[in-house]
């Protein structure tokens, strides 16, 4: 549907599975706001809502990677908080809206509604369950051998932690990462109730198209819902052999 | 660990370390927020007010805005809504994605690519789901024109069918999720006890429900609680293909909170359903974990 001109998109002309005259129109139109045939444009190209996107999903997955990644060293190799693991599965349990009138009344007190920083925040303490449990089993299946066998030899705890155990667990933190990266990407409602208009990300622009632009743009929706969609299934094809263990908070491995 | 304890008390400072970010993150995000809704859920206060929220004594309300919910039957309807899309959609998607698995079990020629075609529902945005469903079951879309109904029967105005395509878009979505994980519990029963048991002439059918189901009970448990509590929070598919509507007749609970805190302001009132709902979640999940770990020991 994303490559159907205009007049295509409605049984009017008779559907088809595949478009007649494919064209890059619609793209075209995100892009620029107009296209050529069509009278419509738009006042907000898809530009803006794709640069946020990328910018407030990146940050979040840096903030929840990281920390993630350290408090789970912390909860492995030094048995510190031992209740943090539960209390951090406990953000995961509940449904968002049911926690959010404080933090929006926080934020607007902040000054970080519609800001690329608050948006970020937010992502990155949502998505750290994640990040925090799988970077666990990856770092409870590093043999304590190695790292004492460093220590043994004078290493710094730190320098252990910097030069050898994070180096064996790369695997874990690209896995980490893109599956983070994906959740940020893919949120809606924190974006919907966190941003207003600077900052909105794809999914909230794709779904204020409709009123932004006369009539049901079915063409342009679809090729927004295209752009969208496609980052989070390359990167989901790449981790493939680890998504389980992410999505059972590493529960299970495969 | 012994080796590490004994060399020093610099890495008790430096474990301590490592947790803190997240440690101060949840504070910052548990703690504070947490305070904050009880005290905005016993006042009248809503943002419209003009005062600022931490004057919203002005206002209290004490208990009358729990006493609300128990009259309410927008939340009781609600509530109601998302049992019934949870009820019917988990059960569907774990028999779907257990006979997938089943079929995935064994090497046939191009498993790897039909595999990567099964996941890929999974990771499209759910909003992007959502509009896919909306576009799909237009009065004048394709599933209309593909089973020759007319272009004036309308799946997301009526109040069943909207319901029925909700269901359909959640298990188009996640049964890929159930596939996923029941697959690798499947492939982690032993190999050897099914060959053992089908040398002793056990059939296909008994060896399912004999020996691979009740490996896999551990999965299954994990699997159907990880979907029961997403499902619970429906909010994307939902929002995105019909609103809530028509009326207030295909809100869910998220949607329902949603729609309360833009559409009527009432930030006050949503703070004390919130609560209410995080309380009740809050006992289930002690709960569970209770009956979790009383199994494993």
């Amino acid at each position: 549907m994303a490559f159907k001109p205009y007049p295509e998109w409605t049984t009017v002309s008779g559907l088809t599975w595949f478009p007649q005259n494919p064209t890059l129109q619609n793209f075209e139109f995100l892009l620029y706001g107009e296209a050529e045939g069509l009278v419509v444009s738009l006042d907000k190209t898809v530009g803006g809502a794709l640069v946020s996107s990328l910018v407030t999903a990146t940050l979040g997955t840096l903030i929840a990677v990281v920390c993630g990644t350290l408090a789970s060293y912390g909860v492995v190799r030094f048995k510190k908080a031992e209740s943090l693991p539960l209390s951090v599965l406990q953000l995961r349990l509940f449904p968002p809206l049911a926690v959010m009138i404080p933090v929006m009344v926080m934020w607007s007190f902040l000054e970080a509604v519609d800001t690329w920083w608050g948006l970020s925040l937010i992502y990155g303490i949502v998505t750290l369950p994640f990040a925090f449990w799988l970077m666990k089993t990856f770092f409870e299946e590093v043999p304590i051998e190695i790292e004492e066998a460093a220590f043994v030899c004078g290493c710094s705890y730190w320098r252990v932690f910097y030069k050898i155990t994070l180096p064996i667990v790369k695997p874990g933190i690209a896995t980490s990462t893109l599956f983070v990266f994906i959740l940020n990407w893919s949120d809606y409602l924190l974006a919907l109730l966190l941003t207003q208009k600077e900052w909105i990300t794809l999914p909230v622009y794709m779904a204020t198209l409709t009123s932004a632009m006369g009539g049901q743009m079915y063409g342009m929706k679809a090729a927004l819902g295209l752009i969208a969609a496609i980052p989070p299934i390359i990167f989901g094809l790449m981790i493939q052999k680890h998504l389980v263990r992410g999505l059972t908070f590493g529960a299970l491995k495969q | 660990m012994n080796t590490l304890r004994k060399i020093g008390n610099d890495s008790e400072a430096l474990g301590k370390l490592f947790v803190l970010p997240t440690i101060i993150l949840l504070i910052f995000i548990v703690v504070f927020p947490f305070f904050m809704q009880v005290y905005l859920s016993i006042t009248y206060w809503t943002p419209l007010d003009g005062i600022p929220w931490y004057q919203a004594y002005e206002v209290v309300a004490w208990h009358d805005q729990y006493l609300y919910i128990l009259e309410d039957d927008r939340v009781w309807g609600a509530l109601w809504r998302t049992m019934l899309i949870v009820f019917f959609a988990v059960p569907i998607q774990f028999l779907l994605g257990m006979g997938l698995a089943y079929l995935f079990i064994d090497k046939f020629p191009g498993r790897k690519i039909f595999y990567s075609i099964m996941l890929t529902p999974m990771m499209v945005v759910p909003a992007v789901v959502g509009l896919m469903f909306y576009l799909l079951f237009q009065g004048t879309g394709p599933v209309n024109d593909h089973i020759g109904l007319p272009s004036d029967f309308s799946w997301l105005t009526d109040v069943n069918r909207a319901m029925i395509t909700i269901i359909v878009a959640d298990v188009w979505q996640w049964t890929p999720l159930m596939f996923l994980i029941l697959l690798s519990g499947m492939l982690g029963v032993p190999n050897d006890q099914i060959l053992a048991a089908k040398i002793l002439g056990g059939s296909d059918l008994q060896n399912f429900f004999k020996i691979i189901l009740p490996r896999m009970k551990g999965v299954i448990v994990i699997a159907i609680v990880l979907r029961v509590v997403e499902c619970f929070k429906i909010f994307d598919l939902n929002f995105i293909m019909t609103k809530g509507g028509p009326g207030v007749e295909t809100e869910t609970i998220s949607v329902f909170l949603y729609k309360l805190t833009f559409g009527e302001f009432e930030w006050s009132y949503v703070a004390a359903i919130g609560l209410t709902v995080l309380i009740v979640l809050s006992i289930i999940a002690a709960k569970g974990l209770a009956y979790f770990a009383k199994q494993e020991s």
